[in-house]
């Protein structure tokens, strides 16, 4: 399919704002046939997820100030240095550990869609729970960019945040972004591809404090899982959910599908059933 | 002319189809009573095995007239229903004496299993009020077949313990010994946890929530008496009852393990522009809410800082994590803060795990 | 495409790790939880650091303390939610005659004249300029410009932040019904359209919750409902008594009414959350998020986007089909009348048993599609049984004046009873099926939508029939 074709539909009220002039984004609206790579969108309810994802793609999706508007999942595209890119709206969730099915459909997303980058936006005024996201996501992939959005939020209230001190503690790529004035979209697409390419490879934090006994068990699974699925890139977050019980990860271990994921492929991410409404 | 055809045949028709719906509904009705018989039966089955097994355990002999009191039915059916039990191989009787058979012990623990399983869901995956869980999962425990009873417990993540702290037997029928102690038999000042309150009877049980007495609450005993016994908890001293204390089982803990006795107040109790440090949530919230709770940040040591009150007198907006969070008051009044932000001794992360 | 893995060793796996489940104790998660945010907790205080000293004015707490105070929190909420409505009533009149006048006016003669010209039989002009276009082109003339004025408002609102201190300021009221203080806004929400209230609902994230506020949704007064009320009541209520105090006690009436919608609002909450709903997930929590100054334009563009036009676009949809069912109805002859009649005359007796009558039940029924169409429906209907001439045969027209439509139902025997009951009928009916698609589509069960769609008609017989017994009884 012809590549320039596919730009004509989205008429953004801000193609002519400057941050679009930069680099080569091509924004392509939902007009997206076949990609290179594929970005999940996750993040906190409320942190401007929807207002990056529509940044990046020229889409309208409803933003508001409110927690918990995008509920349907938003799919667009963009060029970017010559690589198309599928991106993915997860839900916003808080967490997940629990059992919403918002959760499920994020979790299910990162773990079995195995996007190429999952982009995490956090609000820097809230950065402390944000992180709690953030350091789940980052058990499962190691493939991931965190947007620090709402950067000009946290200058109005004279917060710093050091974003490369963040960004060694975390150990993936960290952009301070302020979707809104478009600033730092830029350097966020930089960031995307660059992981998207496999030009920066991330060694993300592991979570360290569990209670002694919790730390015995999943040294001793992980053992088990390592050595049943050679190359497995999250075999400790694999025991957590074991050991919680979580019926969907138990599925996947008994049909094999936890074989799959250390080979790592974008074609998957079309097998995935997700409910486009959620209730 | 015409007109009144039309009418006519419009109305034999109606009558037709009313005639077709009555007959399904007789059909559906009868259905039901059959099914429903089936399910009397059912159920008394299931219940005397139950009663069967509690009484294996405690070591007592199943009569008669106790199932007929189990049953709410004369003697005569009851006996009624071990014969049944006994054309089924469930239970087998020498003499006067019924005991349970291997694969009447097997299917009463199916039937515990379901019961426990109902009683997680309602706590975790449903709104009911916790005095509702045992009496529903009563009802529920006898409507599952083999399989539907493995789907509840897949969907449930395959839980260890019902929310009294119970164990659910496994499916393949094993029911992990419990090393619980009953609070009777606490040796004075010896620390321990709750690990299980016994949910029936249910004014037991309620008595004991009044006091404050959870699972996962740690406490000692300071004094045995005739009538009762005299019990620290983190709260206050309370006076327990025989009865009250038979009920509640415990394991006992080094002192170590002993999370130091911190002077705390409910969220809650805080005024606007005071700050709390989160001590611990309350075992009373459970399921969804809890989980809710500790996705906004609220674990042992957040510091919360109350801002401001409705102007309708609740909820109260706690500066949380940055992030600024209503809270209605019966929610805030299950978490224990400390005024005091800094933890006198560097914290311990509290553990309670079963050591094999 | 599955790498073959040992099938033992995958079942020795999930035995280890049913093994360990048992080792590990039952405060599992609470254990993870607080690891992580341990972890979190170092993480962020390493990267930010806080100004010196605390701001000597934080302007988010000084509005939030304005708005939220004792003495003016509630003041400024009915305020605000005045200029709001003022504005949407106010403003939607203009662009409202400019629609009516260009596609019902001018519009449709224009195409009956093309069609005659272009020799279309007069049963296809009939069905589909008389009946599609005129109930397609009706709904969109009165329910665009109202919603394209109110949304953007209630958006610029949210952006900014001041909705969610609604929900704040409110949540006590919603809580001893056992609702949601976000109901409030899926309420206001409700006042525009009832399938927009229910989309709205999407922010209340407590399953119990949400379900109320979608089944009680119904009972917000719509933009579509405002102008049967609005007609009726200065027509029977206002004639009531003398000129100068008509229409005082008209608009007293209206207001009435919408106030006992939200009366029943809570009422059916409350009835829900304790008996079907009791067993669904409850869980409360409320955040406020920091006030954002709203950028006007973009908020404009997309709320008219996002709400406005997808909302219409649903209401044409059904609208049409209801303009065609309309049609046929009126213009489908069996023996020496037509269809309508005998519906009519099969509903006459529930009708009256209701204080109503058969007209008003049978355009509830075709009208089901959008509130905004059961009067011309009704006009219309009234119109065919009296047989006086007037436009076509199931032509919807609006009367020239007030006192047409007067004389009009006057002459279709219509008692202040009627009215009354109409009025009542209108606030507590089945929803409209673009709000039952909505929620079916929101909800995604059957259960939930039929119990949303049939509670409020049960309710509205039984309220009708009620206060036509007692009338009887009195007058």
């Amino acid at each position: 399919m012809s590549k320039n074709g596919s730009t004509t539909k989205t008429s953004a009220p801000c193609e002519t704002c400057p941050a679009h002039n930069v680099g080569n984004l091509k924004k392509l609206g939902i007009n997206m046939d076949d990609w290179d790579y594929v970005v999940a969108l996750a993040g906190n309810p409320n942190t401007g997820k929807s207002t990056i994802f529509n940044a990046l793609t020229g889409l309208h999706q409803h933003t508001g100030n409110w927690p918990g508007k995008t509920v349907t999942r938003a799919e667009g595209g963009f060029e970017y240095g010559g690589s198309r890119y599928k991106i993915v709206d997860l839900p916003g969730t808080y967490s997940l550990l629990s059992t919403s099915l918002d959760e499920e459909v994020a979790r299910d997303f990162i773990l079995f869609g195995q996007p190429d980058v999952t982009v995490i936006v956090t609000d820097a005024t809230r950065l402390e729970r944000n992180l709690n996201l953030v350091l789940q996501v980052l058990e499962i992939t190691n493939r991931a960019v965190v947007a620090l959005n709402l950067i000009d939020e946290a200058r109005r209230h004279n917060l710093t945040v050091d974003e490369r001190r963040l960004a060694r503690d975390l150990g993936v790529p960290v952009v301070p972004t302020a979707a809104r004035s478009h600033e730092g979209i830029p350097e966020l697409l930089q960031a995307i591809h660059e992981v998207a390419t496999g030009k920066v490879v991330g060694k993300p934090h592991r979570i360290q404090n569990e209670p002694p006994a919790l730390k015995k068990a999943i040294q001793q699974l992980v053992a088990e899982i390592e050595q049943a699925f050679p190359g497995l890139p999250n075999a400790r977050w694999v025991a957590l959910r074991l050991l919680d019980g979580d019926r969907r990860i138990i599925e996947a271990v008994k049909r094999g599908e936890l074989g799959d994921l250390s080979i790592g492929s974008t074609e998957r991410v079309n097998s995935i059933d997700m409910p486009l409404e959620v209730a | 002319m015409d007109n009144q055809l039309w009418l006519y045949l419009i109305i034999f028709l109606g009558g037709v189809v009313l005639a077709v719906l009555v007959l399904q509904l007789w059909r559906v009705i009868e259905h039901r009573w059959k099914e429903k018989k089936e399910m009397t039966s059912r159920i008394s089955i299931e219940d005397t095995l139950k009663h069967f097994y509690h009484c294996e355990r405690n070591q007592e002999t199943p009569l008669p007239e106790s199932v007929a009191g189990i049953l709410r039915t004369s003697v005569a059916d009851a006996t009624d229903v071990l014969t049944e039990m006994e054309r089924h191989q469930l239970i087998s009787r020498a003499g006067n004496r019924w005991q349970l058979t291997d694969s009447g012990r097997d299917y009463a623990l199916q039937v515990i299993r379901a019961h426990r399983l109902w009683e997680r869901y309602l706590a975790d995956q449903t709104g009911f009020p916790e005095s509702e869980w045992h009496t529903q999962s009563d009802k529920l425990e006898h409507k599952l077949s083999h399989e539907e009873t493995e789907a509840l417990a897949n969907r449930l993540g395959h839980p260890r313990f019902d929310p009294h702290g119970d164990p659910i037997p496994t499916a393949d029928g094993r029911l992990p010994e419990a090393k619980h102690i009953s609070l009777a038999a606490l040796p004075v000042e010896q620390p321990a946890e709750v690990v299980h309150l016994e949910d029936e009877p249910e004014a037991i049980y309620r008595q004991l929530g009044e006091h404050g007495i959870h699972l996962g609450t740690v406490l000692r005993v300071l004094r045995r008496g005739d009538d009762g016994i005299e019990v620290w908890l983190p709260s206050g001293t309370v006076q327990l009852t025989t009865a009250q204390a038979a009920n509640v089982s415990v394991e006992p803990i080094a002192e170590s393990e002993i999370v130091l006795p911190e002077p705390t107040v409910p969220l809650s109790a805080l005024k606007p522009g005071e700050q709390g440090r989160v001590v611990n949530i309350s075992p009373a919230c459970k399921g969804a809410e809890r989980r809710r709770m500790m996705d906004l940040g609220i674990v042992p040591g957040t510091i919360i800082k109350a801002e401001m009150v409705s102007p309708s007198g609740d909820p109260t907006a706690y500066l949380i994590r940055g992030a600024l969070i209503a809270l209605r008051r019966e929610q805030a009044s299950l978490i224990n803060v400390s005024r005091n932000l800094t933890p006198a001794t560097e914290q311990t992360p509290s553990q309670n795990e079963v050591t094999a | 495409m599955t790498t073959p893995t040992d099938p033992e060793k995958i079942e020795s796996i999930l035995s280890t790790a049913e093994k360990l489940r048992w080792d590990i104790g039952s405060n599992f998660h609470d254990h993870l939880m607080e690891a992580i945010y341990t972890d979190a907790a170092r993480i962020a205080d390493r990267a930010v650091s806080y100004p010196e000293k605390p701001p000597r004015f934080d302007l988010d707490r000084t509005i939030d303390r304005l708005v939220t105070s004792r003495v003016w929190g509630f003041p400024l909420m009915l305020l605000l939610l005045m200029i709001v409505f003022w504005l949407t009533i106010s403003g939607a009149n203009y662009p409202s005659q400019f629609l009516a006048w260009l596609l019902l006016d001018n519009g449709h003669p224009l195409l009956k004249t093309l069609a005659a010209d272009i020799n279309l039989p007069w049963w296809l002009s009939g069905l589909l300029i008389d009946g599609i276009y005129l109930a397609t082109a009706w709904v969109i003339s009165v329910m665009l410009p109202p919603m394209a004025i109110f949304f953007p408002l209630f958006t610029l609102l949210e952006d900014f932040g001041y909705l969610p201190r609604v929900a704040f300021n409110l949540d006590n009221v919603f809580k001893k019904v056992g609702a949601h203080g976000k109901q409030a806004l899926s309420m206001s929400m409700g006042f525009g359209c009832n399938a927009a209230g229910v989309v709205a609902t999407r922010i209340i994230d407590s399953p119990r919750e949400r379900l109320i506020a979608i089944i009680t949704n119904n009972f917000s007064l719509c933009n579509g409902r405002w102008p049967t009320q609005i007609l009726i009541a200065t027509i029977f209520i206002g004639g009531l008594v003398s000129a100068q105090w008509a229409g005082l006690i008209s608009a007293m009436a209206v207001v009435g009414i919408a106030v006992l919608g939200v009366f029943f609002s809570f009422a059916v909450s409350w009835g829900l959350s304790r008996t079907i709903l009791k067993g669904e997930v409850s869980t409360f929590s409320l955040e406020l998020p920091p006030y954002r100054p709203p950028r006007i334009w973009q908020t404009i563009y997309t709320s008219v986007i996002d709400r406005t036009l997808i909302v219409l676009w649903r209401a044409v949809v059904f609208a049409a089909p209801a303009g065609a069912v309309i049609w046929l109805i009126s213009n489908i002859t069996i023996g020496d009348a037509v269809l309508a009649q005998y519906f009519i005359d099969w509903l006459n007796p529930l009708g009256l048993l209701v204080g109503l009558n058969g007209i008003i039940l049978l355009a509830y029924v075709v009208a089901i599609p959008a509130n905004e169409i059961v009067i011309p429906t009704i006009l219309m209907l009234t119109t065919l049984v009296l047989g006086s001439g007037g436009a076509g045969r199931g032509v919807l027209f609006e009367t020239q004046s007030l006192g047409d439509t007067a004389a009009l139902l006057q002459a279709g025997n219509w008692t202040l009873l009627t009215a009354v009951n109409l009025m009542l009928f209108s606030l507590v009916h089945n929803p409209c099926s673009t709000t039952i698609y909505t929620i079916y589509k929101e909800t995604g069960s059957l259960k939930w939508t039929t119990i949303s769609a049939l509670l409020p008609v049960v309710m509205g017989f039984v309220l009708t029939f009620f206060v036509a017994q007692v009338w009887h009884l009195l007058v």
